[in-house]
């Protein structure tokens, strides 16, 4: 119901504005000169002016308005898209940025150098401000006016109603309308929408020459009208404001050309809020739909099944739609980067071709704004650490790789980072870690297990520190991330051939596939990602008793749970105890609960902020029959296991 | 019977308030966001007037004109056009193209319905 | 200091937890259901540790008895749930409450603190809104929100007798 504030619209568009231009203003750098990527900058720019001097960002017009100009000398071949004029208009763009999000912070000094920076540049061109002398306004108001009027012949076909111009006169004051029809040709030779009526009009009103030549505003250029003051003695000829011949050389520009991107399309602008809404609501329906299906499952009415069946089919649907809307290609979060490597490159004294495959892939909203940070420090490393300079690249292309790229693979979408740099140095690692006290000197580790340390909080590898590793998230914080989006990293890296750092992610954050499991009187939901397998418990096992206990599986031992002690809830009389496997990275740990009951599509609902300092859950979900459950949360349970391991380990 | 506008811009923003503008005016709206959108919707029902911006991605706004002129049942509609610069070749330009009138941005809400009054009526 | 808060009304429901008479503000409480299904959180603190689903969401059910250092007690047909909302850290956070009774909406007189006779409050100060004046009686407005702040210092032992 809320009316939408075209405030907030324009905000929001000018991001994507801002966005456009800079990916425009990247693109121009390889290709100068290229029309389409002026045109787009210049668009962008043209928008941003108009739009922001509508709604009040009077600031952001001005300082836009001399951007622009610039950018329309290039569309006019007037100026070349320079790499100095691309750098500044970057520089301006990031400007813009803050003056629409942060005005207040606005540095009016580095605005200004931005804007000498601009003049320097254009000037030579058509750039001296154009001191628009008012046009000689005949301010003497007549005690009336005899006006004739002759519209052009097309002027009816163009849109112009000579009744409203007459009205308008008469709103002026009294008028005496006459016509003149001495130009109607003959009614065979008559064009009906052209215009061949003339008119005389006497406008007994004190007006200016100016309120009567602004009701004709837009059709002056092209018509005859001729004033002449009423009561003077003598009137003089007046001028007459004859219309030119319409210039040839003003046809229209043939219109430009589509451009690469895919056309728009109809589309609407919901906040995300609501979409989460429609999300929870959809999730409700399915609930409330399996509960119909259990119903309808039990009753022998033909006609009642038939309906469940219907509305389990649409309300599937409906879920794979409503998925379908949250889900935004990963271009979106992958195009922001070029600016962070073209500026990194530039830092750095590196070389680097940036290649992006699968912008199309789609992903979660929730996910792709998640993703941004970790994204930013895994490039940052790569182009940091991970890529030599030019000059030491030995045999490869002097020009490093870095590939950005995003694919489906089933229920995941795994992005990936690979640049063709020196490897990672797993002696190195290994030094670090056993130096940092993270790994005991004797372990032994596969490749995979030494490039996870890197993800270790407080492990940095770099031999000197530069003034890009210390800020921002570290590796750790990039682990945490992913995993707090149900995710996970994979590393690999050959020697002197690059490496690859892989996020694996969930399509969805709304929905997950689980296990249901009963503990007790309670049940839970135990994410499908994580299930290895179940097996069932054998009495020797079970007779231990201990809170943890190893569980012999195909020879490897395995450190189990009892989900009923962990919990703190009595134990169950239930004799065949099953122990569901679950792994996080490469540990493994069994819950040991009192029965499986099966699949479980899941919504996930977050749990209350009253519940934060609650381990061991990551959410909860509304079960058929209207209770809740709440879902595991693997990684501290993994976790609780093994701790529990070693100190059985140590005892032992 | 209220008076249907077309509003083609690619500034949703605009759009928007071009949109609550005639809206609250008891006229309808219909929007499109290109000259390709807009043609495509004039096409779809004949509109009683026309509010376009120039400076569009796909068609702009003199294209549009153009190509609306070119329809019978858009002779004699009219067609405004926005525009930014006060220069008068941008102007004369879609004149030529067959543009009834224009509203320099930025405007107020009751200047366009001024404008938009004055030539619909 | 001992400013009476004289003339001020505030409207609120009254309810009972273990035969005391307690209110809350009406504008902190959405709704008032019947006892359903809960289900249990292992290791959340013994008086916020069951779920209950409300339309849909997920809320948390809390057990102001244990937070008032009084006993449990059994649901019977006059129990009720009521769902608040608490401002917690600038943000409203949805949580539900048990009551052995849900008597009134009614608007009361607040008492000045100096006024109030020496109560048998075995809740923390910081617990109590006010006093309000309820017949001959007091009756002690619940303020949710230090209730449900978290970081909090250890409440009372609930008192062993019934």
């Amino acid at each position: 119901m809320a009316a939408p504030d075209p405030v907030e619209t324009f905000r929001h568009e000018s991001q994507e504005l801002l966005e456009q231009l800079e990916q425009a203003l990247l693109d121009l750098e390889h290709r100068q000169g290229d029309m389409e990527l002026i045109d787009s900058a210049f668009r962008a720019l043209h928008t941003i002016k108009g739009s922001g001097a509508m709604f009040g960002f009077d600031a952001v017009a001005a300082f836009t308005h001399h951007v622009e100009n610039a950018f329309d000398e290039v569309r006019k071949g007037k100026l070349v898209a320079s790499s100095e004029l691309v750098a500044l208009a970057l520089a301006a763009k990031d400007q813009l940025r803050i003056l629409l999000e942060r005005p207040a912070e606005a540095d009016a000094a580095a605005q200004a150098a931005i804007l000498a920076g601009f003049h320097a540049i254009v000037q030579g061109g058509a750039a001296a401000p154009a001191n628009v002398i008012a046009p000689a306004a005949d301010g003497a108001a007549a005690q009336g006016w005899r006006i004739s009027i002759r519209l052009a012949r097309n002027a009816m076909a163009m849109g112009t109603n000579p009744l409203l111009l007459l009205d308008e006169l008469r709103a002026l004051g009294p008028a005496r309308v006459t016509a003149l029809a001495d130009d109607v040709p003959p009614l065979e030779e008559l064009d009906p929408t052209d215009c061949h009526i003339a008119w005389q009009v006497e406008l007994g009103a004190p007006c200016t020459r100016a309120a009567v030549e602004e009701v004709f505003m837009f059709v002056i250029d092209e018509m005859t009208l001729e004033l002449t003051p009423l009561g003077a003695a003598a009137p003089p000829p007046e001028a007459t404001a004859t219309a030119p011949p319409p210039t040839p050389a003003a046809t229209p520009t043939a219109p430009t050309q589509a451009t690469k991107s895919a056309p728009p399309g109809d589309s609407v602008r919901v906040p995300a809020g609501k979409l989460d809404e429609l999300m929870d609501r959809v999730g409700e329906l399915v609930i409330a739909q399996s509960r119909l299906r259990q119903v309808a499952g039990a009753s022998h009415d033909v006609q009642l099944r038939a309906v469940a069946e219907e509305i389990e089919r649409l309300s599937l649907e409906l879920r794979d739609t409503t998925m379908g809307i949250r889900t935004v290609p990963i271009g979106q979060l992958f195009g922001r980067f070029r600016r962070l490597v073209h500026d990194l490159c530039r830092d750095l004294g590196k070389e680097v071709e940036l290649v992006m495959q699968g912008e199309e892939t789609e992903l979660d909203k929730t996910v792709i704004e998640r993703l941004n940070d970790p994204l930013v420090h895994l490039i940052r490393n790569a182009l940091d650490h991970g890529l030599e300079r030019p000059e030491e690249r030995g045999e490869k292309p002097r020009r490093g790789r870095l590939l950005l790229s995003a694919r489906h693979a089933g229920a995941q979408v795994r992005v990936s980072i690979r640049e063709d740099g020196r490897g990672l140095d797993r002696a190195r690692i290994r030094a670090r870690a056993e130096e940092r006290g993270l790994v005991a000197p004797e372990q032994v580790l596969t490749d995979q297990e030494v490039f996870q340390l890197i993800f270790e909080p407080g492990f940095s590898t770099a031999a000197t520190v530069t003034n890009l590793s210390g800020r921002g998230v570290g590796m750790d914080v990039v682990k945490r991330t992913i995993e707090a989006l149900r995710g996970s990293i994979e590393v690999s890296s050959t020697p002197g051939a690059g490496t690859d750092v892989t996020l694996c992610l969930p399509l969805t954050l709304a929905i997950i596939d689980g296990l249901l499991v009963r503990v007790g009187e309670g049940r839970y939901v135990i994410p499908l990602t994580a299930v290895e397998e179940c097996v069932e418990l054998d009495a020797d096992a079970e007779a231990g008793g201990a809170r943890c206990n190893f569980l012999n599986l195909r020879g490897s031992l395995i450190p189990f749970l009892r989900l009923n002690e962990v919990f703190g809830t009595p134990r169950d009389p239930e004799k065949l105890k099953k122990a569901v496997i679950v792994s996080a990275g490469d540990q493994r740990v069994g819950l040991v609960v009192d029965q499986v009951i099966g699949d479980h599509q899941t919504v996930i609902k977050s749990l209350s902020k009253l519940h934060a300092d609650v381990e061991m859950f990551s959410g909860a979900t509304i079960l058929g029959d209207g209770s809740v459950a709440l879902i595991l949360d693997i990684a501290p349970l993994v976790a609780f296991g093994q701790a529990h391991e070693e100190r059985l380990m140590t005892a032992a | 019977m209220s008076k249907t506008i077309l509003t083609v811009d690619d500034s949703a923003s605009l759009r928007q308030m071009v949109r609550m503008t005639l809206t609250g005016a008891g006229y309808g709206v219909v929007e499109a966001e290109d000259g390709v959108d807009g043609l495509a919707k004039a096409n779809a029902r004949t509109v009683d007037m026309v509010v376009t911006d120039l400076n569009m991605p796909r068609m702009n706004g003199l294209g549009l004109i153009t190509e609306l002129r070119k329809l019978p049942a858009y002779r004699g509609v009219p067609i405004l056009f926005l525009t930014t610069e006060s220069d008068a070749g941008i102007k004369a330009q879609a004149k030529a193209a067959g543009a009834t009138g224009w509203i320099t941005k930025p405007f107020q809400q009751e200047q366009l319905l001024t404008v938009v009054r004055k030539v619909l009526g | 200091m001992s400013t009476p808060e004289t003339a001020q009304t505030l409207r609120v429901v009254t309810i009972d937890l273990q035969g005391e008479r307690f209110a809350l503000e009406t504008r902190h409480v959405r709704e008032i259901l019947d006892p359903g299904p809960t289900t249990l959180v292992p290791n959340a603190p013994a008086f916020l540790d069951r779920l209950i689903n409300v339309r849909g969401r997920v809320v948390p059910l809390a057990d102001l008895r244990l937070k008032l250092g009084l006993a449990p007690s059994d649901t019977t047909i006059d129990t009720r749930v009521i769902v608040l909302e608490v401002p917690l850290e600038d943000e409203a956070v949805t949580v539900a409450v048990l009551a052995d009774k849900v008597h009134e909406v009614r608007e009361i007189a607040l008492v000045g603190m100096t006024q109030t006779p020496r109560f048998g409050l075995r809740c923390r100060p910081d617990y109590v809104r006010c006093i309000g004046q309820l017949g001959d009686d007091f009756v002690i407005v619940l303020d949710p929100g230090p209730i449900f702040a978290q970081g909090r210092a250890p409440d009372p032992v609930p008192a062993t007798h019934s």
